[in-house]
């Protein structure tokens, strides 16, 4: 054939296939990758050892691929296991996984470092004398299951499900402990989010239904990003090599970040505004589309709820577009340039500058906000609506190089076992004052077991540390150390942290590389999956052996949570009388405990499109392929859902609102990816919600009640909120205004870029980049507060003690603000927990008066790694959180986690690391922030305790949602 | 011009896409990773800065020249620029480019910066590389190099010989100087810009085969130290008759090649020449 005809016959091949919406060209990242090792010689790859160096002695490898377990983002990873010892000599990226693409941050390969952590716990321990005494002796898992087991199926018997508690930090597998709940038949799940992420999601979730953004960075034309994304928070690995693509390609990267971050080093336009002023900043932007005509007027028509904005705050107008229109240019009519800047301090030619950049994106704006200053202020969930707002003014809403739903990103496929909702309700979770939180009101239950509104007879804490993640620790520490409000604290964790020292219990669980999980992601417009695997266990089978439980191959008897959880429910309900067990139970062998072979393999036969395709061509089972390369991209460019139009099977019967939407009696279609979605009310006549009606076509449309994107939230204004319906400024309860003239606020929440809360300070090589966190100050401000220099001990004051630090100062943050990163000041009590990260301290108290002081820093020790005899430094940094009273903000439900603060030179006898704190005084904040609060109670709109259409984890039956005392009041009270 | 941007993609990792290319452009059998691995990975990188470039590896100034022209085109260079999938896309999407711009005079510039790109970084080293991969590859990826060559001679037929040597080669890495320690001469024997021939992991196997010397795991350096430890004599030798015989092929692609071939031509007889001289010292 001439080459005339072959070029032909391609160029009609490419163009048949792309006009199928399928892509011809895989591209050239693929061959990026090539410096990995090639897949097909993971079995036995051969490298020089670095040890043996300059001789030249060859190693073997059996290379198996799991995931990161350090941040949220799964990146992946692949362990180079040694085929004639059967260690895990490294970790390095999979190249084959679609999110991290082979490329991993620091603490993907540090990973190394927490298995072999000479202070890491490998066995189930049991306290001996008070608990926090520091005393512990071995125990079976077997005891201790029984123990466990036999007190919550005592409590499920008497009525007592509330009293049980499982509190995550980390999260495992989407969903996987939540079932198991589930199957219990309990209201029991408690997560950290409102420490976290509750301000943002809030933001997303009243927009557009889904609580995340899922940014398409690598296309955007302009990427704004309202934090350090490019060196920090989740899924800063993925997301950050895709916004350097899109630099590459010419996008501009504005970054609003109150510090000079490495990512405001990166930024073209890099803006300090004062923090919680953040909405004023982007409603001037808004403003400007707005006035100027700049926003995309179709995109608006289409897909805002204006009409149901209209009806409900304008009913006497007419209910049309250009009305719309009109109203809409005098709603932000006061934000102008020059107010932004007022509040902001940041120069008004600035801004405009910035609107102007924003305005050019057109339909390619990437945004995101997750913590920074939606998660510092109350309000703070204003943040990330009046950004959503400029995505949703300029139509840059699942457009390439826009932002996305996060869970059009996202799949999560069906188990095996899907129990069905509990029917009760949790009180010390999802208390009535809160009904809109995002999350449970984790960070208040020291509070409310005082208030005496309950009590926990076993509480599990799982990868989570609130004794000193959480504000308040002392009240932590208060209760946990109450055997009367908490029975038994079982700690389930891979490494010693502060909260597993006041537990009853600590059961070692796997790190990244010891237990299974499946994760998805959004970190791109596709869809895949990430398998997190015990690769001893594996590497073991590829070499022939046989191995049914993981805590064989794992250190010591650490275990994976996979197994405890479905041993431990066999053990509440051992004969199946209490309709628990079943949800544990092969299906290949009926009346056999589930293996994890039979979940996962049953889940990649059935529940993932393509992989059994995928593998079949390799001449492998689905798990198989998923043990063998650890990831699968199950969709590549997603696009726009909402416009996907409904088809006619869904279409029975149909009924079309006032306002479009589109109901149906048709069953919802069974779909294999069980990604969580909001559940909008159907009609009244029980049809439920399909789509909306535009242009003479049943679009699929947003999970809103609405069915599209709720610039007004109705939902808001009926809850008792109508001043906040629509996207707002609200000054932040550290506002000038609210301070006094020697306050001055502390961003206490910023990251080291290497750490990952408490779970790495068992990572030599990250303790020894990163062991301090210093107040960086202004110089003004140090001249201003007596002349501070650098290395000086200061005092900072918050409302209920203080603690001491040491000063930094530098022109690297705003003036007038000072700041003290997370992730350091880790303390123990005794020669017991993790010494390369953990000051010993000594705690004293006086009826609510505490105050904590340093014995002695870090130091080298001998143990099996002979590297804790080179340990330098004496540093682990300041705990400021235990001196930070709880801000619960009333909508959200976030800790707003920016304090008022006083700074003072350190007085006589102050040492550095002191922490005092009064917690009566601690109290006494909370409730001051809980009259902040529109309960349910005299709010609800229909006499329930929350918006049903909302996320929520383990969601309830709808029967649980009755208020016990129905009660509703007008919308807007 | 899509044909070189398919022929471009067949040099990435096998996969579905690849398999259907290679049905398209009825190549023998399917490319599989195995054979992919062993040709692209460890025998024939496909980046122009290991054959153009003072060191023989990849990126340096020879990678900096590629990616100096797609920046001189308006273009963000991709983070290979040197890569023959990339070059070749390239090529096809500035060949596209020139087909659709209506302005003559755009149309010309396009075809200029083609043409340059034919001249200056494609044909600069594909000739001796095809040779090689035509001469080592398995079935599928021997019909590839063939067809790819068959493409690259039928636009040079088009466009007629290049005016001038690249730049590659105007200002080239030097030759291999009778003076150089011996470390510093097998570093220049494996850049082919300084030494004229092309040394494959499975030249070095050849070499310890005919020369009856076991080999060692490691780098082609590493393997080409040892055997030069083990005896340097035949070594030597058999590295001069190794030159000798590109320095042949060189010159049967004169006709085609012009002076880009003389220079490569050139190189590989200077090579053998020093060779020899060493060769007639270690007997001395």
């Amino acid at each position: 054939m001439s080459l005339k005809e072959l070029n032909r016959r391609v160029s009609a091949a490419r163009a048949e296939t792309e006009a199928r919406g399928e892509t011809f060209y895989p591209g050239p990242s693929r061959v990026h990758l090539a410096a990995f090792p090639p897949r097909e010689r993971w079995d036995d790859w051969v490298e020089l050892d670095a040890r043996a160096w300059p001789r030249k002695v060859e190693k073997r490898y059996v290379l198996v691929p799991t995931t990161c377990f350090n941040c949220e983002s799964a990146c992946g990873l692949l362990a180079y296991v040694d085929r004639d010892t059967l260690q895990v000599r490294k970790f390095e990226g999979n190249p084959e996984h679609p999110g991290s693409r082979g490329r991993n941050c620091a603490k993907g390969p540090a990973t190394l470092n927490q298995i072999t952590d000479p202070d890491r716990i490998l066995f189930p321990l049991r306290r001996v004398g008070p608990r926090g005494s520091g005393q512990w002796e071995q125990v079976g898992w077997d005891e201790a299951l029984t123990d466990i087991a036999g007190r919550i199926r005592k409590a499920i018997l008497e009525g007592r499900g509330n009293e049980i508690m499982y509190h995550v930090g980390r999260p495992g597998e989407d969903g996987f402990t939540e079932r198991v709940l589930a199957a219990w038949g309990i209201d029991g799940h408690n997560s950290h989010t409102n420490v976290c992420s509750s301000g943002a999601r809030a933001g997303y979730h009243f927009w557009m239904g889904f609580d995340r953004p899922s940014p398409d960075h690598a296309n955007a034309k302009v990427i704004l990003l309202i934090s350090s994304h490019l060196e920090s928070g989740h899924y800063f690995n993925p997301h950050a090599q895709r916004i350097i693509e899109g630099k590459q390609n010419g996008a501009k990267v504005i970054v609003f970040d109150t510090r000079l971050s490495n990512t405001a080093t990166h930024a073209d336009y890099w803006v300090s505004p004062y923090p919680g002023s953040e909405p004023a900043i982007l409603l001037a932007i808004a403003r400007y589309l707005i006035e100027n005509d700049l926003y995309d007027r179709e995109f608006v028509r289409r897909w805002w709820n204006w009409q149901e904005y209209l009806a409900c705050e304008h009913p006497d107008l007419p209910r049309d577009f250009e009305t719309f229109e009109r109203v809409l240019k005098t709603l932000y009519i006061e934000y102008t340039f020059e107010y932004a800047s007022e509040e902001s301090g940041v120069d008004a030619r600035v801004i405009e500058q910035i609107a102007k950049v924003v305005a050019s994106a057109g339909t390619r704006l990437s945004t995101h906000v997750w913590r920074s200053a939606a998660a510092g202020n109350l309000g703070g969930w204003q943040v990330a609506r009046s950004l959503f707002l400029l995505n949703a003014l300029l139509g840059a809403v699942a457009t390439e190089g826009g932002t996305f739903p996060n869970a059009w990103n996202k799949f999560v496929p069906r188990p095996i076992h899907v129990p069905p909702h509990p029917k009760t309700w949790n009180e010390l979770t999802w208390p009535s004052e809160y009904p809109l939180a995002l999350h449970e009101l984790s960070y208040l239950l020291p509070h409310f077991l005082k208030e005496g509104r309950g009590k926990l007879d076993v509480y599990f804490t799982r990868v989570y540390n609130p004794v000193w993640t959480n504000p308040d620790g002392f009240s932590w520490i208060e209760v946990l150390t109450d055997e009367s409000l908490i029975g038994l604290h079982v700690a389930l964790t891979p490494t010693w942290n502060e909260t597993a020292f006041f537990a009853d219990y600590v059961l070692p669980m796997g790190l990244g590389s010891e237990r299974h999980d499946i994760h998805s992601y959004e970190q791109y417009d596709g869809q895949w999956i990430g398998f997190r695997q015990p690769v001893l266990r594996t590497a073991r089978q590829r070499l022939g052996e046989v191995v049914s439980d993981t805590r064989h191959v794992n250190p010591g008897e650490v275990w994976e949570e996979n197994q405890f959880w479905i041993e431990l429910s066999w053990r509440i309900d051992p004969d199946g009388s209490l309709g628990i067990r079943k949800h544990f139970e092969s299906r290949e062998r009926p009346g056999e405990k589930l293996a994890v072979d039979e979940y996962y393999g049953w889940m990649f036969e059935n529940s993932v499109p393509g992989l059994p395709e995928a593998a079949a061509a390799e001449g492998l089972t689905p798990l198989e392929y998923m043990r063998r390369y650890g990831a699968f991209e199950v969709r590549k460019r997603v696009g726009a859902v909402h416009e996907e139009e409904v088809p006619d099977a869904e279409l029975v019967d149909v009924a079309i609102n006032e306002f479009d939407r589109v109901f149906a009696r048709s069953p919802k279609p069974d779909s294999p990816n069980v990604v969580p979605a909001p559940t909008p009310d159907g009609d009244a006549e029980g049809r439920r919600p399909v789509g909306v009606w535009i242009e003479g076509r049943v679009k699929r449309g947003f999970p809103t009640p609405s069915g599209r994107l709720e610039f007004y939230s109705r939902t808001l204004a009926e809850w008792g909120w109508r001043e906040q319906a629509i996207p707002r400024y609200y000054r932040s309860h550290v506002h000038p205004a609210a301070l006094a003239d020697d306050q001055i606020p502390l961003i206490s929440t910023f990251r080291l870029p290497v750490h990952i809360h408490t779970r790495s300070g068992n990572a030599k090589w990250l303790d020894e980049i990163a062991h301090t966190n210093p107040l960086w100050i202004h110089p003004r401000d140090a001249e201003r507060f007596g002349g501070i220099r650098t290395g000086d001990l200061v005092r900072v004051v918050t409302e209920i003690g203080y603690f001491v630090v040491r000063a930094w100062v530098t022109e690297g943050i705003r003036p007038g603000v000072v700041a003290c990163s997370h992730h350091m000041g880790r303390w123990r009590l005794s020669e017991v927990g993790q010494r390369q990260n953990m000051a010993t301290v000594r705690l004293e108290r006086q009826g609510d008066a505490w105050a904590m002081q340093r014995r002695h820093g870090a130091q080298p020790y001998e143990s099996s790694d002979p590297d804790t005899l080179r340990i330098w430094w004496t540093d682990v940094g300041v705990h400021q959180n235990l001196a930070f009273p709880v801000h619960p903000d009333p909508i959200s439900g976030q800790h707003c986690w920016h304090q008022a603060v006083r700074i003072q030179r350190a007085e006589p006898g102050d040492r550095y690391g002191d922490v005092a704190v009064d917690t009566a005084k601690a109290h006494a904040v909370y409730r001051e922030w809980l009259r902040l609060t529109r309960p349910a109670e005299t709010h609800s709109p229909n006499g329930e305790r929350r918006p049903y259409w909302l996320l929520r984890p383990l969601k309830p039956a709808r029967e649980a949602y009755r208020l016990p005392t129905a009660r509703s009041v007008p919308a807007g009270d | 011009m899509e044909l070189f941007r398919a022929l471009g993609s067949l040099v990435e990792p096998p996969g579905p896409a690849q398999r259907r290319l290679g049905e398209l452009l009825e190549l023998p059998g399917e490319p599989n990773r195995a054979d992919h691995t062993e040709l692209f990975a460890f025998q024939l990188y496909p980046y122009a800065s290991v054959y153009l470039g003072p060191e023989g590896m990849l990126g340096g100034v020879a990678r900096d020249r590629v990616a100096g022209f797609w920046r001189a085109l308006g273009l963000v260079p991709p983070a290979e620029p040197d890569h023959l999938t990339t070059l070749l896309a390239l090529y096809a999407t500035l060949a596209e480019r020139e087909a659709a711009e209506p302005e003559p005079a755009r149309a010309a510039l396009l075809g200029q910066a083609r043409r340059a790109l034919l001249d200056e970084h494609l044909s600069s080293w594909l000739g001796p590389y095809l040779d090689k991969l035509v001469e080592l590859a398995p079935p599928f990826y021997r019909a590839w190099g063939e067809l790819l060559r068959e493409a690259l001679r039928a636009e040079r037929a088009t466009l007629g010989p290049a005016d001038t040597l690249p730049v590659h080669f105007r200002d080239a890495p030097p030759a291999i100087d009778p003076a150089e320690d011996p470390a510093t001469r097998v570093s220049a024997l494996l850049a082919p810009a300084r030494s004229g021939i092309l040394l494959t992991r499975s030249d070095l196997a050849r070499a310890s085969r005919e020369l009856d010397l076991p080999i060692r795991i490691g780098d082609r350096r590493f393997i080409l130290d040892t055997m030069l430890q083990q005896d340097p004599h035949a070594t030597v030798e058999w590295l001069s008759a190794e030159a000798e015989r590109w320095a042949g092929r060189h010159e049967r692609r004169v006709a085609e090649e012009g002076d880009i071939a003389r220079f490569w031509a050139a190189r590989a007889r200077h090579t053998a020449a020093v060779l020899r001289g060493e060769a007639l010292t270690v007997e001395g």
